[in-house]
């Protein structure tokens, strides 16, 4: 109880759970609210937000439901930005650890690996993958995660380096347990606090560099996104500029509150951990 | 860089007309053509090969058809819908196994040697037979040409070619390029296809990588007092938004092939100064056509293309995706075209019910989820509409318990996946209809095409009488007799199906007032501007 005070005493904090609690609800309450495909065609084209009820946001080019879109659109966004974040950081965790713990060439070997995929811009490596692989979800998440887990694993190696000569590391030696059992069991746990704390930091990418890929037509062509909205809106920008906006201020206050309550988290793990 | 230069220079050409506007009283806008001047027009793609007598397309012809002439241009109002370019006449033998075009006297090339039938006659037999994407359907049976002197060439065919389709390739297809230019080297290597010379009126002059092509004034053209303009630019815009933009901003003065987006053409009617052209391609339509794979066993049953072509309301497709610039098509050939179109076929009024009464009659009941099957389908990604009807197409078929997973490929990729691999059920196309269904019509239908031809009956579609039907045609010389012959063949393919013709269009222009002369030929866009003006 005390952590989720400390949790919601910065106004930040606050904020950020907020948002993200409105956008777990969107993306829960999507089926129910607007049951059946969201991209079915509901009413005239290209009606503007605020005219219709039955239609409050309006209709995109082809006379779907932009509400309808945006609701199904947070979910692929959501799954996206945690499915890569969670890829990203088991492979982060995995790697950073073998590395750290077994050292000499295995991590010589695996840490220059890590190197070179840092030296590739994340988003350039995404948009090969996917080109070459072809759009669908999965894909999509696999290729995010590509260019997100060196963080992860440079962080892990860095904290599994010190943790592994603590004393009860040695204990664990001498009682005879396997090193990988050692390094997955009693070093891993805890080096993942600072791992954690990358998270929100790979969410908010996740779903940004999701955007941007759907922008560019490399999404999954058969679900809605947020940035396969955009793209579609950008032909009609003079005209109805509110088909880009609404997604375009969804995916901000998305990505912001994903931000914002990542830092409350980080906040509240830096107070109990100078408290304790 | 030079697109700064270009937009200044407008911009003070502008100003200084405004000066003398305000300086002067006005008495009144006589649209007086002037004499001289730069026209800037936006193009959209940078075609790597600009030789029209090997790549027949829109896309070259946009920029060489100033250059590079053709023996007949298309015309609204000339006998058989022609206009004389580099051939006076053309007359064909009642055997037709000859054409005979007497040639334009006193033409010069670019580079100043005389024009003459030799070049015709290389150019015929060592390109578009051997070489041009179109030429080598319609050529394919010719085998001499005799330059009796330097203003004839008669073709000389091995089989009966109809002489109605001669004609009608004439436009498209009959792109004369010097002989002594293209006869030491590999032709398809030679430099001349990136900087192309011909005998229109205007010389190839620069072409920037990424900015701009520029052609110039050729000041011995053979027509008198033409051309008009100075000079043309095609400032290359990739981005379709920013076509608009740069119009009012007055950076260029013309955006053809629909460079505006169709949703933008509402409001950019009502700028002032801005004028709004759907005339000028009618000899250039496109067809919006659900290409289907006859090899899935669902589709290979006439009843499931049949419930397909109801599934689709044809009018909302026009006035959605469309916005209401095209029209729905009821068979292989356009309703615009006036030698071949005959609304005389079986249509396929928009009716769920029916489709779905259709399929339940093929065998293929609904499941517990809804759905009677699942397709994949192949937007071709070349225009925005395609891929809009794709994404249309996929809420129609869900109506009627298809569930189609749309897949997005970019252009080499689609190319492969329809017509070489045959990984689709079904695919959206933009096919061309030229003008003749014998020039790219016929080969959507015709069995027997070899993997990997672009644009033809990848479909594994094979019905004997339809091929029966397209060869007689083919060889049919009589005009009406043959006219007659494509109308069988409209209907059979409205009956049988083996790909859904759903509506029909062409492109749309945007012009500053000041430009003159605009879509005065069925290909405009793609003729020889010649005539065209800008007003003082």
């Amino acid at each position: 109880m005390s952590v989720l005070r400390r949790f919601l005493r910065t106004p930040e904090a606050i904020a950020g759970a907020i948002i993200l609690a409105a956008l777990f609800a969107m993306a829960l309450s999507a089926s129910l609210l607007f049951p059946g495909d969201p991209q079915a065609i509901a009413g005239p084209a290209l009606l503007p937000p605020f005219q219709d009820w039955s239609l409050p946001l309006g209709t995109d080019r082809l006379g779907r439901d932009v509400l309808a879109e945006l609701f199904h659109g947070s979910r692929t966004s959501l799954a996206v930005g945690l499915a890569a974040a969670t890829a990203a950081l088991v492979i982060g965790a995995i790697v950073g650890t073998l590395a750290g713990f077994a050292g000499g060439l295995v991590d010589e070997v695996l840490m220059r690996i890590t190197d070179a995929f840092q030296t590739v811009p994340g988003f350039l490596l995404a948009l090969a993958f996917v080109s070459v692989v072809g759009p669908s979800l999965g894909v999509v998440v696999m290729a995010i995660a590509l260019g997100a887990w060196t963080g992860p694993a440079r962080v892990a190696r860095a904290e599994v380096l010190s943790i592994r000569e603590r004393d009860y590391v040695a204990g664990a030696r001498v009682i005879g347990m396997h090193p990988l059992e050692i390094a997955f069991r009693e070093v891993l746990p805890n080096a993942l606090p600072p791992v954690l704390a990358l998270s929100s930091v790979i969410v908010a990418a996740a779903i940004l560099t999701e955007a941007a890929l759907s922008f560019l037509g490399l999404g999954d062509p058969n679900r809605v996104t947020w940035g396969g909205m955009i793209a579609e809106g950008r032909t009609v920008l003079r005209t109805a500029p509110f088909l880009s906006i609404i997604p375009g201020v969804a995916l901000v206050l998305t990505v912001l509150g994903v931000y914002l309550a990542g830092e409350g988290v980080v906040e509240t793990t830096a107070v109990r951990r100078s408290l304790s | 860089m030079s697109g700064f230069t270009i937009s200044r220079r407008t911009m003070l050409a502008g100003s200084a007309a405004l000066l003398a506007s305000t300086a002067m009283p006005v008495i009144g806008w006589a649209q007086t053509p002037k004499k001289g001047g730069r026209l800037v027009v936006a193009a959209d793609s940078e075609p790597r090969n600009l030789n029209p007598a090997i790549v027949a397309s829109n896309g070259v012809f946009f920029i060489s058809s100033k250059v590079v002439e053709t023996l007949a241009e298309a015309s609204f109002d000339g006998k058989d819908g022609l206009q004389p370019r580099l051939a006076l006449s053309w007359e064909g033998a009642a055997d037709g196994l000859s054409v005979t075009f007497k040639l334009r006297d006193g033409v010069i090339w670019h580079d100043g040697k005389p024009f003459t039938s030799a070049d015709v006659a290389f150019s015929a037999l060592q390109i578009w037979k051997p070489l041009q994407n179109l030429g080598r359907t319609v050529f394919k049976d010719l085998a001499a040409i005799d330059t009796p002197d330097d203003l004839t060439a008669v073709f000389k065919f091995a089989k009966p070619t109809p002489f109605q389709l001669i004609r009608n390739a004439l436009p498209a297809l009959s792109s004369v390029v010097p002989k002594h230019v293209y006869e030491t080297g590999k032709i398809e290597e030679n430099p001349a296809n990136n900087a192309p010379v011909g005998t229109g009126p205007f010389k190839f002059a620069e072409y920037k990588a990424g900015q701009y092509y520029r052609l110039a004034k050729n000041t011995d053209y053979w027509g008198k007092d033409e051309p008009w303009l100075d000079e043309i630019v095609y400032q290359v815009l990739p981005d379709r938004t920013s076509a608009a933009a740069a119009l009012e901003a007055e950076e260029i003065q013309l955006a053809a092939f629909s460079a505006v987006p169709l949703a933008d053409l509402d409001r950019i009617s009502k700028v002032p100064g801005l004028k709004v052209i759907t005339k000028g391609y009618e000899g250039l339509t496109y067809q919006l056509v659900v290409e289907i794979n006859h090899r899935r066993k669902e589709l290979a049953d006439v009843k499931v293309r049949q419930a397909i072509a109801h599934a689709i309301d044809k009018d909302f497709v026009v006035k959605t995706v469309f916005l209401g610039y095209a029209a729905t098509a009821t068979g292989p050939v356009p309703k615009n075209d006036p030698q071949f179109y005959t609304a005389d076929v079986p249509t396929y009024a928009f009716d769920v019910t029916k489709a779905n009464a259709l399929l339940d009659e093929a065998g293929y009941k609904k499941g517990p989820d809804g759905n009677r099957f699942s397709l994949k389908l192949l937007p071709a990604p070349y225009f925005n509409e395609t891929k809009q009807f794709g994404d249309y197409l996929r809420q129609a078929l869900a109506a009627v318990g298809i569930d189609a997973e749309l897949v997005n490929n970019d252009s080499p990729a689609h190319i492969k996946a329809v017509y070489t691999d045959h990984a689709f059920d079904l695919a959206v196309g933009p096919p061309v209809f030229r003008g003749d269904p014998a020039i790219s019509t016929t080969i959507l239908v015709q069995s027997g095409i070899p993997d990997g031809v672009p644009f033809s009956n990848q479909g594994g579609y094979k019905n004997e009488e339809l091929d029966a039907l397209i060869a007689k045609a083919s060889e049919t010389l009589d005009t009406a007799a043959r006219t007659e012959l494509y109308k069988e063949f409209q209907k059979k393919v409205a009956a049988d199906l083996p790909l859904i013709n759903v509506a029909e269009w062409s492109f749309i222009s945007v012009a500053r007032d000041t430009v003159g002369n605009i879509a005065n030929n069925p290909r405009w866009a793609v003729s020889n501007w010649a005539d065209t003006y800008l007003e003082s």
